[in-house]
């Protein structure tokens, strides 16, 4: 009676169904920050360091499969185990770090909203207030899902990259060539931009909002292999948007030896090499961006702290219901936002110590999750098989060491 | 002894214990108390046990030869004898580590979820008994190690930082999905929560602690949760019964609901969930699954009466007597003719103020209002609402009576249909 039921078209339904959680886990992390240190790879490096993309996606792969792997077998949030298996301390911590850190991060986004309409000649004393209050009425009215829909509509609009990219005419040999072998000199710099690029790629509040996505969507393990489709998607859009903007700066800032500090910077330095329209659409893809991530970040953030110390969170609940919860909203909002908005606010300065709190944070939270995906009372029969375990180990000895290094370069040089 | 010493949890554990002759014993892990199926003779449990280690290896002691003093504001624990707590303890009292410090438990009275930050203990002449759980932000900063100087600060400013307790009786343990023994737990507390909270939490706990609650609900309570909760937890609650289990809720629920849900799942489970069902409801079952989505007979009622027009009210109320139906369904009753063609409507207040042998065909509403089964869901809010009415009568092409649909299952969708668009 209901044989045939599940046609071809009904698989591809189920699939877009679940589709999501990596595809906009990608989307959001290639904002405001991850482009600007692309552009600034590209336009100081080349294509030398286009290879550093190579071990971000392998990464970035095997850590969301073990996101959406506890989030699917546990049903509870990263926040949730961190908790119920680490203590207090423990949490306290490493939830301190990420406020701060995310505080950073969000500030960068709307320096991205700032940058980029600056292009089309909008004051920032304009431009963020008005992003700032409809991002605030969008998450609190309560019309989020809508918009993470027209976002993630919007975010096609990343792959504009390519078409400034290509517009650049690149050398395809050259970059072949670069990948299978880089000229790179090995010095502070370069070490302080292959740290920047794998920590704008892998950013510790990814792996709490991926798996939250995962348990929303209430999957269950016989969906596994369509959430690990879409993984793979996400991560590969990823990779090939930040591949773009890097020779997109490459085949044309670098070539003609421009330097530049700001994403903005980039989509106005594009212009005279690659044309008004080239330039026009780099800043287009880094105002969504902004504005993207500038909505989720600290929607994520605020839900992830309250989720830890057991306040009540959500977009669903009422003012009243969550206090707590929208009061961190709120104040992260408007926290960042004025920061962008102090006249000689240091924004360089601001990035980079959140991307060395990112940097330190990643390997904590990298350990607290291998430590509870090889848990058997937690995974049960799906804790990880040992080449997870390998990667995700060598990863974390690879950041640590470099984040360290790093540390100790900016302290010390 | 007469003292009477309260204490926290968090203030215990971590701390070194000694006998009564300043000998080292070992560090305190873990408290167990009294697990709700014991008799509680007093108001709260008791500690039951300690768990120590020492020189790296746990072993479980007998709590009644331990003592627990407060000697200038510092707690110590004081062992007079050490006796291993029996196995029986040991797999079935509750463990304060494992099952509640930082794990969610259920607010009775609040009802809602809520995390736990600490636990409060007092130690009388007769024993130790856990008095309370710390939900408030005092118990968090005094994890920490905060709350001293930070409630000294507090106080000089002449404020202070307010606490939240829960009383042992208003709470429920939930969170045993870090153990690999199975309790078999009655979680006798959340069965006098209504079917809509208890889904709330359901769906906010974890995959675990979520099907093992639900598997603790007798049929019939299990049955009305399951009617609240949302489409995704209804299938994961659903594959995680056993098939038994599963099809004798399901027998308690609504027909249009359980083909709501049946939607939700693989071809053979929806088959072997049927054959295990009763033949009745499984019938009701497999001929609403056939109604696509979006018409009216995928969200219609197929539970209804219906009455030949020439019986009396008397003969009416017998009948609604005898098979007693549920109260959506009397609310709204029918007339069809021997084969079951649609001819009229009345209500259970027609069916009220008549007398007794009046024939329904008197006050019965001819020709009413109706639906095809086949009809788009979309159109049926406004002729609910043109028409005033608690519920419609759906037919198929030949007129025949199919089932109804009510205002409840209209509002139901179009708030999904809402909730979607966001």
């Amino acid at each position: 009676m209901f044989k045939n039921r599940k046609s071809l078209f009904q698989k591809i339904a189920i699939f877009l169904a679940i589709l999501g959680p990596g595809i906009i886990t990608g989307s959001v992390d290639n904002d405001a920050g991850g482009i600007t240190t692309y552009s600034v790879a590209g336009a100081v490096y080349g294509y030398n360091l286009l290879w550093t993309l190579i071990p971000s996606f392998i990464v970035l792969v095997v850590i969301q499969e073990m996101n959406a792997r506890m989030g699917i077998v546990t049903g509870k949030g990263l926040a949730d185990l961190i908790r119920e298996n680490a203590g207090v301390k423990a949490t306290f911590f490493i939830f301190s770090g990420l406020l701060i850190g995310d505080i950073g991060n969000t500030t960068t986004e709307f320096a991205g909203v700032a940058g980029s309409m600056e292009v089309f000649g909008v004051s920032k004393y304009i431009s963020v207030p008005i992003i700032g209050i409809l991002v605030w009425i969008l998450v609190v009215k309560g019309t989020y899902k809508i918009a993470e829909r027209i976002f993630l509509l919007f975010s096609v609009s990343l792959l504009m990259y390519v078409v400034s990219a290509l517009m650049g005419k690149p050398h395809w040999g050259e970059i072949g060539h670069a990948i299978i072998s880089p000229q790179l000199e090995v010095n502070t710099q370069s070490m302080a931009m292959i740290i920047g690029i794998i920590g704008t790629t892998i950013a510790p509040w990814m792996l709490f909002y991926m798996q939250s996505s995962v348990i929303e969507k209430g999957l269950d393990m016989k969906q596994y292999k369509y959430s690990l489709v879409d993984i793979v998607v996400g991560c590969t859009a990823t990779v090939v948007v930040a591949f773009f903007i890097i020779v997109a700066c490459a085949s044309t800032l670098h070539v003609n030896g421009t330097i530049i500090n700001e994403a903005k910077d980039a989509a106005l330095a594009l212009k005279p090499l690659a044309g008004a329209i080239a330039s026009q659409v780099f800043a287009f893809g880094l105002f969504i961006a902004s504005i993207f991530s500038a909505t989720i970040l600290p929607l994520a953030t605020s839900f992830y702290v309250c989720e830890a110390f057991g306040f009540e969170a959500g977009i669903d609940k009422k003012w009243d219901e969550a206090k707590e919860f929208y009061t961190l909203y709120t104040s992260i909002l408007i926290l960042s936002g004025g920061i962008i908005l102090l006249p000689n606010a240091p924004l360089i300065l601001i990035s980079l110590w959140s991307q060395v709190i990112n940097g330190m944070l990643l390997p904590v939270v990298l350990v607290c999750m291998i430590l509870l995906v090889n848990n058997k009372k937690i995974m049960g029969k799906y804790v990880n098989k040992p080449i997870n375990n390998i990667i995700s180990w060598v990863t974390i000895i690879a950041l640590t060491g470099l984040s360290l290094t790093l540390l100790f370069l900016k302290l010390f040089s | 002894m007469t003292t009477i010493t309260t204490f926290y949890l968090s203030r215990i554990v971590g701390i070194k214990a000694y006998d009564s002759n300043e000998k080292y014993v070992g560090i305190v892990k873990d408290l167990l108390v009294e697990s709700e199926s014991s008799n509680l003779t007093s108001g709260h449990p008791a500690v039951t046990g300690i768990k120590i280690k020492h020189n790296n290896q746990l072993s479980f002691y007998s709590f009644q030869q331990f003592r627990v003093e407060k000697v200038n504001g510092k707690i110590k624990i004081i062992a007079t004898q050490l006796t291993n707590l029996p196995e029986e303890n040991i797999n079935n009292d509750l463990s304060l580590i494992e099952s509640v410090l930082d794990k969610q438990i259920v607010d009775i009275n609040g009802r809602k979820l809520v995390r736990v930050n600490d636990v409060r203990l007092v130690s009388l002449v007769n024993g130790t008994f856990a008095v309370a759980v710390d939900i408030g932000v005092e118990g968090l900063l005094r994890r920490i190690g905060i709350a001293k100087p930070l409630k000294f600060g507090l106080s000089l400013v002449g404020s202070d930082m307010p606490g939240k307790f829960i009383n042992w009786n208003d709470f429920e343990a939930i969170d045993f999905s870090n153990l690999n023994i199975k309790l078999s737990k009655t979680y006798k507390k959340l069965q006098t929560l209504h079917p809509s909270d208890l889904a709330d939490i359901i769906e906010e706990l974890g995959k675990k602690a979520s099907a093992e609650i639900f598997s603790s609900l007798d049929d019939e309570k299990a049955a009305d949760v399951m009617e609240e909760l949302e489409p995704e937890t209804q299938v994961q609650i659903l594959e995680s019964l056993s098939i038994e289990k599963a099809a004798d809720v399901l027998d308690k629920m609504p027909a249009d609901e359980v083909a709501d849900i049946l939607d939700g799942l693989e071809d053979e489970k929806i088959e072997l969930l049927l054959n295990e069902m009763e033949e009745e409801t499984s019938q009701d079952v497999r001929e609403l699954l056939v109604y696509p989505d979006h018409t009216v007979g995928s969200i219609m009622s197929s539970e209804f009466m219906s009455f030949n027009l020439n019986m009396t009210i008397e003969e009416v109320l017998n009948e609604l007597r005898r098979t007693k139906p549920e109260s959506e369904t009397l609310y709204n009753l029918f007339v069809t003719d021997e084969s079951d063609v649609l001819l009229a409507t009345f209500s259970i207040r027609d069916v009220v103020i008549t007398p007794p042998d009046t024939q329904i065909n008197r006050i019965m509403k001819p020709s009413p209002v109706h639906l095809r089964d086949y009809q788009k869901i979309n159109e049926v809010a406004e002729i609910v609402s043109k028409y005033n009415l608690l519920a419609i009568p759906v037919v198929d092409n030949k007129n025949v009576l199919k089932g109804m649909v009510v205002i409840d299952d209209v509002i139901e969708d179009l708030i999904r249909k809402r909730r979607t668009n966001k």
